[in-house]
């Protein structure tokens, strides 16, 4: 009697827990919206972790980065700062050794003091392939990192590797020494209380609805943030994210529509703002193992048969044409090499004329159904017109994002339109299309040997002047074998209400709160 | 009983069919999930590592035998995204669109039936016309731009709705219920129409019958003789409105989306963004078994209001 008492009582129990959890969204506690102190952000996309070194996703980039700190950021225009670290570090002559200074008021959200052990546990353990950190292998030219003192920390390279500061925005993140074990991987992904440094701690999120943030009360930086609470709330619909931001309920949206970004921006009551995305970059990734690519002519003439002018204006202002992997405004184009392969269709018929392809040609061009910064489905059926013209003939085909992706990474498509995004550095798109190796190498099966050795040799520029004449042989090789066919560099944009102060749109693309006062 | 038995029996076969087939055909999708978790520009040997971690590497009917067998012991398993158990996933999201359903559907039936009836009852005058032009209409409008329509009309410009997201019951029950109303009422409208519909021709035709006229003419007050007609008449109707419910969980996906619902529907098509396998079987056997149940049901209601159909099949 007692027994059968004591397993319906277990029953009641586990009843009563069973309806507790399903009564759970409706008691969830309040995410107040646009409220006075609260900043809420609205995000096209999931954030699918918290987790800095597992980071494949630009909005989880925005999101991650009000948590983890690095040695140094990239900032909104581009430019290389130092975060934790005090100053910009002291490099080697050789370019081997880069030794950081951190500040020595930093604290994690534990309310540990940070500290060089920190750095070293952090980048420790992103090497170490047991931790199958995504991004490891950014990070691999790394042979060890020193502890010098409690706040000076020294990396030694394997080689030297210059464009490494600029990939720790979106890629790295400060971790507590020993925090990987005590929390484990789901406390990153999920719910990294205590674990960084940043202007925001964790609250709480909801999978496909929001993450919210508190203000650090003992963040390193003064007066900042001015937001008392923080919201990032995903709201996958173009139109609902505009009525979100009209209505108030969020007060800075991410990825506007491009086709209503202009009106939008003129209303009153919002403001908005583009800049160029210096990692992105819109091309027609053509294999040069295939026909008809596997003939230089023939790709130059089809770069030079395209009006990049007539395709931007496709995307009202949000892509800047450009003939070469790089972007027209960034310091380290080669005007020159560009105008070498842009539009100039008599140029293009006498290339056809000396190709292997005299009478044109007919190939596949796969594009993605959705789009990632651009739509690029409209774009294509304007290269298809221009081509024609040159009796070439591009058949089209619709394919999901992931599914062009991977045809591009195996290398077998025959062409496909894409926009990828890297970290705003000269080096890191050319290097994954053009380096053997690299992600996307078999996309192009272009190898070039001078190439190859500049690459390596701009890792050891650590200034501008000394990057400068590196990149331009770099970009005037890839106009002369035109590898792929460029179309231009994508922009950032984003829309938020005028009563919000010091939002600035990010040249890396991922949007940068912390210094936003809510309105 | 035995025939209610044998329709519970079948529907459990049913449902077995749907999951056999809904894991192959998620298996059918080309692109692994690791490539949505670990970015384009993932080795492949850091592809290989991730499907040999979730066991996406072994034989598609060793991973079924695991999954069902989960299922069945009550482990429905973690997101192959962010590793959270599914179980507290769906316990957050499958209530948001219990709700939403169920205040969609109190709204179908609250109006549709009175409508209906009212329809038949002054049939070829003025108020039926209206009905049936707001029936047709009702039916013709597609969800997503009727609830666009009243987020960017509506609720933008007047504040008196959100205009989306959902609001949990701790912050209030008007502002919970304001919340819902918009969607509930795009998610609704539709059958609105539908049940209408039915519900008048179902009427007309009950009140064209033999014993009406009788009960007529041995002058029964009216109001009594419209219940005999609509008790008569209500049987097709309860059949059709019970389907109806499972397919507002399909319809809900759409709405969901349109104002920003974080509820099982948008799960389901994050989940199928995302590659998560798991979510994706996970949700949709959920919205099978509750269409299964739905059409049961109607099944044995019918059978239950029309015991002519039981002694029929028996």
């Amino acid at each position: 009697m007692t027994n059968q008492h004591a397993v319906s009582r277990r029953r009641a129990l586990r009843a009563t827990a069973g309806l507790a959890s399903f009564a759970t969204p409706w008691l969830l506690p309040e995410v107040a919206l646009g409220a006075g102190g609260t900043l809420t952000v609205g995000l096209p996309n999931n954030v699918a972790t918290l987790d800095p070194i597992n980071q494949s996703n630009h909005d989880s980039m925005a999101v991650t980065q009000v948590v983890f700190e690095n040695l140094v950021e990239v900032d909104v225009n581009g430019e290389v700062k130092p975060m934790l670290a005090a100053g910009l570090p002291r490099v080697s002559a050789d370019g081997l050794a880069w030794t950081f200074d951190l500040r020595d008021d930093v604290k994690f959200h534990n309310g540990q003091s940070l500290t060089a052990e920190d750095v070293k546990y952090s980048f420790d353990f992103v090497l170490d392939p047991n931790n199958k950190a995504l991004r490891r292998p950014v990070w691999e030219p790394i042979k060890q990192v020193v502890v010098e003192s409690p706040t000076r920390v020294r990396f030694e390279m394997n080689h030297p590797y210059a464009p490494w500061l600029r990939y720790m925005t979106k890629y790295m993140g400060i971790f507590p020494k020993g925090s990987r074990e005590q929390h484990g991987a789901d406390h990153f992904r999920n719910a990294p209380t205590g674990v960084g440094t940043g202007p925001g701690i964790f609250v709480q999120s909801r999978a496909n609805d929001f993450v919210e943030f508190r203000r650090n009360p003992n963040y390193w930086r003064r007066n900042v943030p001015a937001w008392e609470k923080l919201v990032f709330r995903v709201v996958p619909e173009d139109s609902v994210r505009v009525a979100y931001l009209m209505a108030n309920e969020a007060q800075v949206i991410s990825a506007p529509p491009p086709r209503d970004f202009t009106r939008l921006r003129r209303l009153a009551g919002l403001q908005g703002d583009t800049k160029v995305a210096l990692g992105s970059r819109c091309f027609i990734a053509t294999n040069n193992l295939k026909p008809p690519f596997d003939d230089v002519k023939f790709r130059r003439a089809m770069s030079r048969a395209i009006d990049r002018q007539k395709v931007a204006e496709l995307f009202y202002g949000l892509l800047d044409p450009s003939a070469l992997p790089t972007p027209a405004k960034a310091w380290w184009f080669n005007k020159q090499a560009s105008d070498s392969v842009d539009f100039d269709l008599d140029a293009a018929k006498k290339l056809l004329a000396e190709s292997k392809y005299p009478n044109g040609a007919s190939f596949d061009m796969i594009i993605p159904a959705e789009p990632y910064l651009l739509d690029v489905k409209d774009a294509a059926l304007v290269v298809q017109a221009q081509l024609a013209k040159l009796n070439i003939k591009v058949n089209l085909q619709v394919l999901e994002a992931t599914q062009v992706i991977r045809e591009v990474i195996n290398g077998n498509q025959t062409a496909a339109m894409v926009v990828f995004m890297s970290p705003p550095d000269p080096i890191f798109t050319i290097r994954s299309s053009f380096y053997p190796g690299q992600a996307v190498f078999k996309g192009s099966n272009y190898k070039n040997d001078e190439l190859i050795a500049l690459i390596d040799k701009s890792y050891a520029a650590t200034t501008r002047e000394q990057l400068k004449p590196i990149m331009d042989r770099i970009q005037t090789i890839l106009a002369d074998d035109c590898p792929n066919v460029n179309l231009g560099t994508a922009h950032a944009a984003n829309l938020w209400r005028s009563t919000v102060k010091g939002f600035e749109v990010n040249t890396g693309l991922t949007m940068r709160v912390r210094d936003v006062i809510p309105g | 009983m035995g025939n209610a038995l044998r329709r519970v029996a079948f529907s459990g076969f049913v449902l077995f069919v749907v999951s056999l087939l809904l894991f192959f055909l998620t298996r059918a999708i080309p692109v692994s999930p690791a490539r949505i978790v670990l970015g384009a520009d993932a080795t492949e040997e850091q592809v290989a590592v991730f499907d040999r971690d979730l066991g996406l590497d072994r034989p598609v009917l060793v991973q079924y035998a695991g999954w069902i067998g989960g299922i069945l012991r009550g482990e429905l398993g973690n997101s192959y995204i962010t590793n959270r158990p599914l179980g507290a996933q769906i316990a957050q999201s499958f209530p948001i669109t219990l709700e939403l359903v169920c205040l969609a559907f109190a709204f179908a039936l609250i109006v549709a039936i009175p409508l209906g009836v009212l329809s038949a009852l002054n049939a070829g005058r003025a108020v039926d016309h209206a009905a049936r032009l707001f029936a047709v209409i009702g039916v013709s409008i597609p969800g997503f731009w009727l609830g666009l329509l009243l987020i960017v009309q509506l609720a933008v410009p007047t504040g008196l709705f959100p205009p989306g997201g959902y609001v949990p019951l701790s912050r209030g029950l008007g502002a919970h219920l304001n919340s819902l109303m918009l969607p509930a009422f795009t998610l609704g409208i539709h059958y609105v129409a539908v049940l209408s519909r039915l519900t008048r021709s179902s009427m007309l035709d009950a009140l064209s019958q033999d014993y009406i006229r009788t009960a007529r003419a041995m002058g029964l007050p009216a109001p009594l003789v419209w219940l005999y007609a609509f008790k008569n008449a209500a049987a097709p109707v309860v059949g059709v409105a019970a389907m109806s419910f499972g397919y507002c969980f399909g319809w809900a996906l759409i709405i969901e989306q349109v104002f920003n619902i974080a509820g099982l529907s948008r799960a389901l098509l994050t989940g199928i963004r995302e590659r998560d396998y798991p979510l994706i079987q996970l949700i949709t056997l959920i919205i099978t078994a509750i269409f299964i149940a739905a059409n049961l049901a109607a099944d044995l209601l019918n059978r239950a209001l029309n015991p002519r159909l039981g002694a029929a099949t028996q």
